[in-house]
Parts: C-alpha cells; sequence; structure tokens
C-alpha cells in the first residue's frame, strides 16, 4: 500500500450506468446527490466518464441491446475499479426475469463486488453499498488486478466474440 | 523575490485550495454540506494511484504540456516579468490541450477541441485589450511596475467588468462552459485522460484559477488590500453566477464576447487614451 492509496477511500466518483431499468433507480441516485442526502460530502462525485471513475454503479436488468456496452464501459474504467449493482432488476432480472430480451442480472455480464437489494432501494441502502464498495476498493490493489490472468478475464468476457 | 519565488513554486498546492474552497461555496449556495476543503488533494492522490491508461503518448504528453505550460506563465507572472507573455504562455497551454483532444478518435474529444477554440477566439482578444489598458495607465507591461502604479480600477472601470464575465470563459463556468459541457459531452477536452494523466489536467485548472484571480488582483495596482477585496468579490460573483444560470450555446458566447464585452473593454481604453 503507497502513500497515495491511502487517500483511495475519499474520492470515490462515480460512474452511473441504467441498462433498461424503470427510471425509479436513477430517481433515487440523483436524490442522493440532491442537497438532503448530499453524498458530494464523502467526495464522491457523478463522474459520466467510465476513463476517469472508480465505482460503476449498474442499475436495471441487463438488455441484450446494452450488453456489450456495459461491457465495454467496464473494460474502460482503469484498475482499481468496483462494480456495485443496484435493485431487484440489476440482481437477477426482478420483474422483467427471463423475458425474452434480458441476460437476467449484472453478473451474467460483468463480475460484482457489492450487491444493493430493493426495489426501488432506499438512499440509505444506496450509501450502505457505496460505503461497502469503498471498503472493497480499499483492499484491491491495482497491480494484482489487471497483471494476473487478464488474458483469461477478457476471455471470460467475451470480448473476443465481440470484436 | 525570493519569497515570490516560493510562491509561484507553491501555486498548485493554493490552487488546489482555492478549487476546494470554491466547492464548499457552491455547495453552501445550494444548501448542502459540501466536500471537505482538502478534496482536491484527495482526488489527486487518489488520481496518482490508478492504472496509467495511455491512448498514445502524444496525446499523453499534450495533457502534461497543458499543465507545465500553464505553471511557466504563472512564474512569468510571479518573478515579475512582461504580462504579454504570460498570456501568450497561457495561449500555448490551451493549445497544447486543443491538439492533445484533438489527436484521438473520440468523437466527443474533437469536439471539445473545437469548442475549447471557440473559448480562446472569444477571450484571448479581450485579453490583450486589457493588457494593453493596463500599459496605459502604468506606462510599462512589467508586473513590478503594474503593482506600483495607482489602482488600475479607477481607470478601467469597463474592462473591470468585462473580465468579470470573461473569467467564467476562462474557468469553464456556467453560463460559458461549453467546452466542459458535464452532461452532453462528457468533459470535452479533457475525456480521454485517464489517471495520472488526467491529475496533471486537473492540477492544470487548479494553476488556472491563480492566474485568472492574479489579474483581478493586478487591478488594485499599489493598493493590495483593494486587490484582495477585488479578487474576493469576483470570487463570489463568479460562484453565483456559475450556480445561477445554465450554459448557452457556443454562438451566443462569442457574440457576448464580441459584440458587447470586447467593444467595452475598447471603449474604455479608446477614452483613457483620449483624455491621458
Ligand atoms: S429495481 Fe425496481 S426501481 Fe430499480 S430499475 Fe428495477 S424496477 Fe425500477
Amino acid at each position: 500500500m503507497g502513500i497515495f492509496s491511502k487517500f483511495r477511500k475519499k474520492s470515490p466518483w462515480i460512474l452511473h450506468y441504467n441498462t433498461g431499468g424503470c427510471n425509479g433507480c436513477d430517481i433515487e441516485i440523483l436524490a442522493a446527490l440532491a442537497p438532503k442526502y448530499d453524498i458530494e460530502r464523502f467526495g464522491a462525485l457523478n463522474k459520466g466518464n467510465p476513463k476517469q471513475a472508480d465505482i460503476l454503479l449498474v442499475t436495471g436488468p441487463v438488455t441484450k441491446n446494452c450488453k456489450d456496452v456495459l461491457r465495454r464501459l467496464y473494460l474502460e474504467m482503469p484498475e482499481p475499479k468496483v462494480v456495485v449493482a443496484m435493485g431487484a432488476c440489476a440482481h437477477g432480472g426482478g420483474i422483467f426475469r427471463n423475458f425474452y430480451h434480458v441476460e437476467n442480472g449484472v453478473d451474467n455480464v460483468i463480475p460484482v463486488d457489492v450487491w444493493i437489494p430493493g426495489c426501488a432501494p432506499r438512499v440509505e441502502a444506496l450509501i450502505d453499498g457505496i460505503v461497502e464498495a469503498i471498503e472493497i476498493w480499499q483492499q484491491k490493489s491495482k497491480e494484482k488486478e489487471y497483471m494476473r490472468n487478464h488474458e483469461e478475464n477478457y476471455e471470460r468476457l467475451g470480448v473476443k466474440d465481440d470484436n | 523575490m525570493i519569497n515570490w519565488i516560493i510562491f509561484a513554486f507553491l501555486a498548485p498546492i493554493l490552487g488546489g485550495l482555492i478549487y476546494g474552497i470554491e466547492r464548499v461555496v457552491k455547495a453552501r449556495m445550494q444548501g448542502r454540506m459540501g466536500p471537505p476543503v482538502m478534496q482536491p488533494f484527495y482526488d489527486f492522490a487518489k488520481l496518482m494511484d490508478k492504472r496509467p491508461l495511455m491512448i498514445h503518448s502524444l496525446h499523453a504528453l499534450m495533457g502534461i504540456m497543458y499543465f507545465v505550460a500553464e505553471w511557466f506563465s504563472l512564474f512569468v507572472l510571479f518573478l515579475g516579468h512582461d504580462v504579454l507573455i504570460a498570456v501568450f504562455f497561457h495561449v500555448l497551454a490551451v493549445l497544447a490541450l486543443v491538439i492533445g483532444a484533438s489527436s484521438v478518435r473520440s468523437p466527443y474529444s474533437v469536439l471539445g477541441a473545437l469548442r475549447e477554440l471557440m473559448h480562446m477566439i472569444s477571450y484571448e482578444p479581450f485579453m490583450v485589450l486589457m493588457v494593453v489598458g493596463f500599459y496605459l495607465v502604468s506606462g510599462s507591461f512589467s508586473i513590478n511596475d503594474i503593482l506600483q502604479s495607482e489602482p488600475l480600477i479607477y481607470k478601467l472601470p469597463l474592462v473591470f467588468m468585462a473580465f468579470l464575465f470573461i473569467i467564467p470563459m476562462m474557468l469553464q463556468k456556467s453560463p460559458f462552459d461549453v467546452a466542459e459541457a458535464h452532461q452532453e459531452i462528457i468533459g470535452g477536452p479533457e475525456i480521454e485522460y485517464s489517471g495520472p494523466f488526467y491529475e496533471a489536467v486537473y492540477t492544470g485548472k487548479w494553476i488556472e484559477y491563480i492566474y485568472v484571480f492574479f489579474f483581478m488582483f493586478l487591478f488594485g495596482g499599489r493598493n493590495y488590500i483593494l486587490g484582495v477585496i477585488l479578487v474576493i468579490f469576483a470570487f463570489f460573483f463568479v460562484n453565483l453566477l456559475d450556480n445561477a444560470t445554465a450554459r448557452l450555446d457556443f454562438r451566443k458566447m462569442v457574440k457576448f464576447s464580441w459584440i458587447f464585452l470586447i467593444p467595452l473593454a475598447a471603449l474604455n481604453i479608446i477614452l483613457l487614451a483620449l483624455w491621458r
């Protein structure tokens, strides 16, 4: 653990991506950023850019159209990174489970670190989830994550099939 | 002299503090708590710790060039040299950002670079006019002489007023943040930078704060207290403007600058030259 990684937990930048749910979860996320809950207190910013984000916050079931985009967003984020799945849809499809157009949950596409249950989860649950994500993020080390068997990881994510 | 050199070396730290204070002030204006004042430094440490993802070497180099050239322009200002040279170094810095941003394939980045050029054509002529105004009042382009002369704001009130609206353009704040446009083109020129390279661009932004507010301070002239008051006033005014307004079209920005701000400054300078 270097000098710099001690401060890692103080500035989690969030990338939020909706893979096709209703807007319920997204409104909760915006409520978390709004004055009442104000997660910017903890240094969290809503960055719309995968290259500068640390936490990927996914809501909604993964529709077949969104699958590749989600995977690309995951791969474009530099390590160390954490994935948070929010809401019943992201867990296993929720009310969209086993529809013809969904992939049933985020972990069928990318590895997930933290789950936030509920439909829609309350903002308190979201903040708890973010705090847990920060703890996991703190333990991750960037070298371990991208040096070891990264070919294998890419294989598993199916990047080669897409190109 | 020696303390000015130390000051120039410490400029990124000071700029980070100003940026942190600005985030708190902005949050308080919106009725929030806001992040701690040291937040930009935490971001700095976090970004240094990320894995460096490079698009290609020129792109990364231009991000670092932006930071270095900004710092150079600040050195020129603090060591008491020519103001015009500082302005030109600032042009160079922004140009580095534009070259870097337009050298990658991302359409957002290229669009951001073009909009950044729009920013430049709306504020750089004004900067040169303002320096000419400084020359007319103090009789010299050098900072040391400007800081010895009478308060410039008495002779250049219209230029001062126009400069208040130029600051949001230079710092990419709300009515004129067309290049950054976080909701549409997600940061514009800086979108492809990540990790330590984004950190260079991020720190360059802090230095830009010092650069801009130092020009504000120069309006105070010999009267340093007046200069500090002007800086504080400008700081709050710009933040208020940032919170209270939405983004404008880039055409409106260029029009506002060329039809309103630059003629205003030119009028002031012409009147000054006639009655000198
Ligand atoms: S979990 Fe519920 S609120 Fe969230 S996207 Fe799915 S249906 Fe909407």
